[in-house]
């Protein structure tokens, strides 16, 4: 399925073989399967990829309970709990709050077998595997005859089908390290990360952001991106990335106790001027320490 | 500009109200701030703000505990985005903080620039730096503010806005005690709603808030180990607080559910209600806590 014809057919969501469902008119999930091509190096789902599934589920919430009106995503928020256990992984959104102009969703994300039910081990469901939040500008609709058309009846199922990953997702994009140490990445923008605006897809900045916030916290540690594990995304979208390509550098902040650090990586758009479209503070931990806690 | 120009006082939005300054929440934390007018004259202001850490306000980790830190970027974050906002003003929506280092030397310098002013909100980037650790950058935080119609009222400030360091209170009182967080333990935590906690706009002061998410976070976090914590007990870190109706009435309740734990590190998700007014939810926060 796709609204107004997005995604297009050849898209990292349809690659990431998302299947949606608006449970409620104030709930929504989404879910996808677990694979190597989006695993982090200490051997959870990657932060941005789980970031894309909330992203998605937020965003599906908020144009049903926006309609006729449209949003624009302000802030995504990402804290990492436990590894996946199950072959599936779920977003599952809910409302906190609809305002007049701002619209804020919670998320928890969970492993679910390939039905989307709870798993059970040992008699009891395991912890989530993150906490997330969003953050939507309510939009005012221009024309509403023009808005997303959705179909009344709850619950509503679709799916984003693509031929799926047969790269790790970051060379998908592709992202190309330019700076390891100063956090200095790049990514194009085309058509297979647009959203529906044709810039680029609030999960994709998470990924690049995630991605820069690892390789300059590694190198502070005299490693590299491999060797940290991202555990939290604080993201603030603040414009549009239409140009391309997405540059970015990281900050580092003091290490904390037990090699957790944090970084400020900001996102710039290089042909727009070099305008700043995103701020986002990344938190992570050595990939032992986050295998060695999850085993 | 790292150091503040000198000048004896500053005037607030609360400037004449009867309010005792010594017990006020802007205060507390002895946060003395000044403006920067930007050099083209037409984009916001940076502000600068610099805090000594007075041991009672030294958490597990050994430095400024993060509520309370939390509360001066409130402070420091809602001033910049209010001057920015002018002639209308604002109230916080959100504070995303990441605290990478716990044990702060001090004093503390802050700063805070606009990301973005928009029509309808205001969207601030806040630092951390550690005067005493080599002037160390140990946290980072964004703050974002919808833009408020002033309603009538009018605020008036000498520019650039400065307001001078509080002296430290003889006896000063211990966090828990002056934001009237009660005793207790396990996953629930309550704050009595007492004037001095309340903005100048009559409600709950957004670093009171930060305050009992910290506190309520630690504690579910204490009972949820059952004891396993580290030997300095736990601290937390990481907060994402979301800001969703204003909290008027109060008692306020914190109800936690520890989502996991994986080493020595939690994290804990926080509703917090205003149970005065029908236990409505006013504010929805994620913590994480590390055991120290």
């Amino acid at each position: 399925m796709a609204f107004g014809g997005y995604p297009p057919p050849e898209h990292l969501l349809g690659d990431l073989g998302m299947e949606a469902e608006l449970t409620t008119e104030s709930s929504a999930r989404v879910r996808t399967r677990v694979t190597p091509q989006i695993l982090s190096p200490g051997g959870g789902v990657r932060a941005g990829v789980l970031a894309t599934l909330v992203d998605i589920v937020g965003g599906a919430l908020a144009a049903r309970v926006l309609r006729p009106d449209w949003m624009a995503t302000a802030d995504l928020t990402v804290q990492l709990v436990g590894p996946v256990l199950g072959p599936c992984v779920e977003a599952r959104g809910s409302v906190l709050r609809r305002g007049r102009t701002t619209l804020v969703i919670e998320a928890l994300v969970v492993g679910v077998d390939e039905d989307g039910n709870d798993l059970m081990i040992d008699g009891r469901t395991p912890d989530p595997v993150a906490w997330a939040s969003m953050t939507f500008a309510v939009l005012p609709a221009q024309n509403p005859a023009s808005s997303v058309q959705m179909a009344a009846e709850l619950p509503m199922r679709w799916a984003f089908s693509g031929g799926g990953l047969d790269l790790p997702i970051l060379e998908a994009l592709p992202l190309t390290v330019l700076d390891g140490a100063a956090g200095r990445v790049s990514v194009p923008v085309r058509p297979y990360l647009h959203n529906s605006f044709q810039a680029i897809q609030g999960g994709v900045i998470a990924l690049v952001a995630e991605a820069a916030g690892a390789e300059a916290l590694g190198a502070a540690q005299g490693g590299d991106g491999s060797t940290v594990v991202v555990t939290d995304l604080q993201i603030a979208y603040l414009a549009l990335g239409k140009v391309g390509p997405i540059v970015t550098e990281a900050r580092v902040l003091a290490p904390g106790p037990d090699g957790r650090a944090g970084a400020v990586v900001e996102l710039r758009d290089a042909g727009a001027d070099g305008r700043l479209t995103t701020v986002v503070n990344v938190t992570a931990e050595p990939a032992a320490l986050f295998s060695r806690a999850a085993s | 500009m790292t150091t503040p120009p000198s000048a004896s006082s500053g005037v607030g939005p609360d400037a004449g109200q009867e309010v005792d300054r010594r017990r006020h929440v802007s205060d507390y934390f002895r946060l003395e701030r000044w403006e920067v007018p930007a050099a083209d004259g037409g984009s916001p202001s940076t502000v600068f703000g610099r805090a000594p850490i007075d041991a009672h306000q030294r958490g597990a980790g050994g430095g400024f505990r993060t509520g309370g830190l939390l509360t001066s970027l409130d402070s420091l974050g809602g001033m910049t985005s209010g001057l920015a906002a002018l002639p209308q003003w604002i109230v916080t929506t959100s504070l995303m903080a990441t605290v990478s280092e716990l044990a702060h030397v001090g004093p503390l310098r802050l700063r805070a620039d606009v990301l973005r002013k928009g029509r309808t909100s205001v969207v601030t980037t806040l630092e951390v730096f550690d005067e005493g650790a080599d002037d160390k950058q140990v946290a980072a935080a964004t703050m974002t503010c919808a833009v408020l119609d002033a309603n009538g009222m009018s605020f008036e400030f000498p520019r650039p806005l400065i307001l001078a360091m509080p002296e430290l209170q003889p006896d000063p009182l211990a966090p828990e005690e002056f934001f009237c967080i009660e005793p207790g333990e396990g996953l629930v935590t309550r704050l009595r709603l007492e004037d001095q906690l309340r903005n100048p706009w009559g409600i709950l002061h957004g670093g009171a808030v930060a305050m009992l998410a910290d506190e309520a976070a630690c504690r579910a976090t204490v009972a949820a180990r059952g004891g396993g914590i580290g030997p300095d007990g736990v601290a937390a870190t990481d907060l994402v607080l979301h800001y969703l109706r204003p909290v008027k009435v109060g008692p306020v309740e914190a109800r936690c559910q520890v989502l996991g734990t994986r080493g020595g590190r939690s994290v804990v998700r926080v509703a917090i209600h205003d149970i005065g007014a029908d236990d409505r939810m006013v504010t929805m926060a994620s913590v994480t806590v590390l055991a120290i």
